[in-house]
């Protein structure tokens, strides 16, 4: 947890009224600092917020936060990184499922106080531009969703879960993806792209 | 040559949006100036709210507004009567009476999602309670509804000279009585339902998940007191339907209502604990069924009765006869009988195969028994007792190849290889077991509108107001555009989700795919009639002055006279972006018929013989659902149908508390829905046998136009249909053990 005065502010830039100002200066003093804030200090938002710097799909952001905000309302509300999804907001589906620091995580049980200084990969960040991650490609080839919205929770733990050792059987790959809950019940296409995926990502 | 995409393995047209998180559901949308509302909802279920304290959330930081129950600062509208049957019969917070656990008795809204939330969680509530109907066997009983087409809900059918089905039944060589129980069950659909709601002037925008947009907008419209045109429903993405978001319940009234007295877009998302109270259920429902047969398994009789739950507050009118006792044997003697208790408890609604899942799985699994008592194959009986013609009307089927499924599945799945006896096949610590069930589902064609454009870049443009909830219907629209216009798939871009479309047809009954087609390959002959005006009306054209009728379309040009070209180019010659046409085609189908897609199913399951775990190992699902317009979305559609079964026989339940009528589950840890884990291989085979009577405005091919996309019939609930049952036949064939309460948990096996 980074406290309003805690001593990361000052080298920043952060303030309370909000980032924009000291932007620029920041900016350029912190070369690579690509920071897109959120203007969460309005009068109203700004008592009791906590600096948080975290790298979201390569980009850097210094941000104002609620406490109690978790790292998917942040991605969602404050970044507009909306493709990561909110299924149940207690971790039982596994729809917001994203990458910290490589693994995978649910977004809806991380506070975004406790991301300060790591990396988040988000479903957006996964393609090389306009081209598609094999994982992402091995979805639509198997037509592995249906009402989609499960999906970019599912393509994260898919990633990750190859990253964490391929899986050898397509037993292991139901087991390993069981996090993630599909209605639509697309579960074996999913099956069958997870293995595609898995293969074109060696 | 362009070949037509119909029936081909399509990949969806909204896959590459869907797997790269930009397509946008109803929460995904910005707002300037947005605020954000959260519910708070009623801790009893039947009684009258004494006091709301709202002062602690007013003074928490970043409220906006409290609105609670019966204090009037939110003026929303009853339903008209003739909309009365899509919607609850009450208005939510226009008076302080509570009838149900869980029902929204007021809104916090304020400047970020974490204060809404936690500012909701200091309200605080008194209440006078009082005990509330619970218990669906207390009753009293009463008859259910009419059928939608408004005819009495039991149906009796008798042979010359039998007095009652009682009498038939005892006349009958073997009888099969048997009664089934199904819990509430929920829809669950992955997106909880999100509403952002933005005013300009006197008109508002909603994003929202709705199967039915321009429907929502004539009911949100009589909530909200202002005129259907005055709202847009927009819902290009939704996460997952299933019939929970057929008709308009709470939410959208309250953000809009909310984002009009404010001032401010309102975003309004309900939590997944809020959706098992606030969107619809399943019907908790019992059913006895009697089969009265002779010694070779030939129906004689089937009586078939109901009672299901009915919500005070409105919902489901649930008549589990309804396309399965009525619909597939062939009986002399038909007994149909639904009623309902009325309770009090959070509305239904219609949720896949809303009354032909839940009846399917008390006739199939009484056929079963049926074929134990008689000594015949399942198979065999069914083929026995095969209908040409509609038990309950007489009227012959449009098409039906229910028997070609049956064979076709048997054959896919081994099914000759079988051993009736139970407990017959062991592995290890493993019994297995086999069974299977017939499937029907109606097909009723809906009313829907379609424009067509073409642009002068060679592509051209299919807009209807329907709405895709993973049925892959952005894509269904696309194909279909693409066959009727002779074009590559990729120059037809499809339109739906929005209600400033052509009204589309509803997401509901299985009904998109077979609705539209026959309205897209319609727009299709209007607007390649429109371009050939252009081309003979205007000055700049080469075949200006020209009879239209010497001119022909083919595959995106025109041909006349001795000279050809593109549509794009003749526009770009004419300087013109586009031409267009709007076509309309009415619901209905021709008379005479009785209009169904069939199904059958085949279950292997494992049941451990020790700790009665139950594992199912293999599925095979052959459908007859008429033309198959994209093979990979339709088998799709019938694989996450027939896990739909599978999860509804295994796994979900959700309980009614008798003494405090909360329903007991509220989370997906504690509602199981099935996981990856849960599910094998699933074996689904499709006819692709156009139905001749369902081939549209134009009938065969006439030329011009593609028509290869008529003749389909819906396929979106028929996997649901009769696939529980097929489990619990397995199950009774591995263990000898006959459950007919849902779902089939271990403990029942011990």
């Amino acid at each position: 947890m980074n406290p309003d005065n805690d001593a990361g502010q000052g080298r920043s830039g952060v303030s309370r009224r909000g980032f924009l100002g000291a932007g620029a200066v920041a900016a350029a003093a912190a070369a690579p600092l690509m920071a897109t804030v959120a203007d969460a200090s309005t009068a109203a938002e700004g008592e009791g917020l906590v600096t948080v710097r975290v790298t979201v799909n390569g980009d850097r952001h210094a941000m104002r936060v609620d406490p109690r905000g978790t790292l998917l309302d942040t991605l969602r509300e404050k970044l507009e990184l909306t493709g990561t999804k909110k299924g149940c907001d207690r971790g039982q589906c596994g729809a917001c499922t994203v990458h910290v620091d490589g693994r995978r995580v649910l977004s809806c049980l991380t506070l975004a106080a406790t991301t300060n200084g790591r990396e988040v990969t988000t479903i957006e960040g996964l393609a090389d531009g306009e081209q598609l991650h094999p994982m992402q490609q091995a979805f639509i080839d198997h037509d592995g969703f249906q009402c989609g919205f499960c999906t970019p929770g599912q393509i994260m733990s898919a990633v990750a879960m190859v990253d964490e050792g391929p899986a050898r059987t397509d037993d292991e790959i139901r087991e390993r993806m069981s996090g993630n809950i599909c209605r639509c019940s697309a579960y074996p296409f999913i099956v069958d792209a997870v293995r595609d995926g898995q293969e074109a990502m060696r | 040559m362009t070949v037509s995409p119909v029936g081909r393995e399509v990949a969806r047209v909204d896959g590459r949006l869907k797997v790269t998180g930009a397509a946008r559901y109803s929460g995904d949308y910005p707002a300037t100036n947005m605020s954000y509302a959260h519910v708070v909802t009623s801790t009893v279920a039947r009684g009258t709210i004494r006091s709301i304290d709202t002062a602690a959330a007013l003074a928490a930081p970043g409220v906006l507004r409290v609105y609670a129950a019966g204090d009037g600062r939110l003026r929303l509208y009853p339903l008209a009567p003739e909309f009365s049957f899509f919607g609850e019969n009450y208005i939510p917070l226009q008076d302080t009476t509570v009838r149900y656990y869980g029902q929204i008795i007021a809104v916090v809204v304020a400047e970020s999602v974490e204060q809404a939330r936690d500012a909701a969680a200091l309200i605080t509530v008194a209440y006078d309670a009082q005990p509330p109907r619970a218990s669906l066997a207390d009753g009293p009983r009463e008859p259910s509804g009419p059928t939608s087409s408004g005819e009495l809900s039991s149906v009796t059918v008798l042979a010359p000279g039998v007095a009652s089905i009682d009498e038939a039944l005892a006349a009958s060589e073997v009888v099969v009585e048997a009664d089934f129980e199904q819990p509430v069950q929920h829809h669950a659909a992955m997106e909880p339902h999100t509403v952002l709601a933005e005013w300009d002037g006197d008109r508002v925008t909603v994003h929202a998940g709705a199967q039915m947009p321009t429907p929502f907008t004539i009911l949100l419209g009589q909530r909200l007191g202002v005129l259907p045109q005055q709202v847009r429903l927009i819902g290009r993405y939704v996460g997952g339907g299933f019939g929970a978001r057929v008709i308009v319940w709470s939410e959208a009234p309250l953000a809009a209502a909310a984002a009009r007295e404010l001032g401010r877009p309102v975003k309004l998302a309900l939590t997944r604990e809020q959706m098992f109270t606030l969107v619809g259920h399943r019907p908790h429902l019992t059913q006895r069924v009697r089969l009265g047969a002779s010694r070779n398994g030939v129906l004689s009789a089937i009586s078939h009765e109901s009672v299901a739950e009915r919500p005070a507050a409105g919902g489901w009118n649930m008549l589990p006869g309804e396309s399965t006792s009525d619909t597939l044997y062939n009986t002399p003697n038909l007994r149909i009988k639904p009623q309902w208790v009325i309770l009090d408890m959070p509305g239904s609604w219609a949720m896949r195969a809303p009354d032909e899942a839940p009846g399917a799985f008390a006739l199939e699994t009484a056929m079963d028994e049926l074929a134990v008592a008689t000594g015949v194959d399942p198979v065999e009986l069914r083929l026995r007792n095969y209908a040409t013609v509609s038990p309950s009307t007489g009227r012959p089927w449009s098409s039906k190849h229910l028997d070609e499924c049956y064979r076709d599945g048997a054959r896919r799945f081994g099914w000759s290889a079988r051993s009736a006896r139970p407990r017959a096949r062991v592995d290890g610590e493993w019994l297995f077991g086999t069974g299977m069930s017939s499937a029907a589902y109606p097909a009723a064609r809906q009313a829907a509108s379609v424009r067509i454009r073409l642009l002068d870049d060679d592509t051209a443009v299919v807009s209807t107001g329907t709405s895709d909830l993973g049925t892959g219907a952005w894509t269904m629209v696309a194909v279909a555009g693409a066959d009727a216009l002779g074009l590559p798939l990729e120059r037809v871009t499809p339109e739906i989700g929005d209600s400033a479309l052509p009204p589309g047809a509803p997401a509901v009954g299985s009904g998109a795919t077979h609705s539209t087609v026959p309205a897209v390959v319609a727009a299709a002959r209007d607007t390649i009639d429109a371009l050939k005006q252009l081309a003979v009306t205007h000055s700049g054209s080469p075949w200006h002055g020209a009879n239209a009728k010497d001119l022909r379309y083919k595959q995106g040009r025109l041909h006349g006279n001795g000279r050809s070209m593109t549509f794009g180019k003749l526009l770009r010659a004419l300087g013109s972006r586009g031409v267009d046409a709007t076509a309309s085609e009415p619901a209905g189908a021709p008379s005479g018929y009785t209009f169904h897609t069939f199904g059958a199913h085949f279950c292997e399951v494992r049941v451990n013989r020790f700790t009665r775990e139950i594992r199912v190992t293999r599925f095979t699902t052959v459908v007859d659902a008429g033309r198959i317009i994209n093979a990979r979305a339709a088998r799709s559609q019938i694989v996450g149908g027939v896990i739909f079964g599978i999860s509804g026989a295994l796994l979900e339940e959700n309980h009614l508390e008798r003494d405090t009528g909360r329903l007991a589950a509220s989370t997906l840890a504690d509602y199981l829905v099935p996981v990856n884990a849960d599910i094998p291989d699933i074996d689904v085979h499709l006819l692709d046998r156009p139905d001749p009577h369902l081939t549209g405005p134009l009938g065969e091919d006439g030329g011009e136009v593609g028509t290869r996309s008529l003749g389909a019939r819906g396929l979106g609930e028929i996997g649901t249909v009769g696939s529980a049952a097929a489990v619990g036949n397995a199950v009774f064939n591995a263990t000898g053990i006959r459950i007919r309460k849902l779902p089939i948990t271990l403990d029942k096996l011990l």
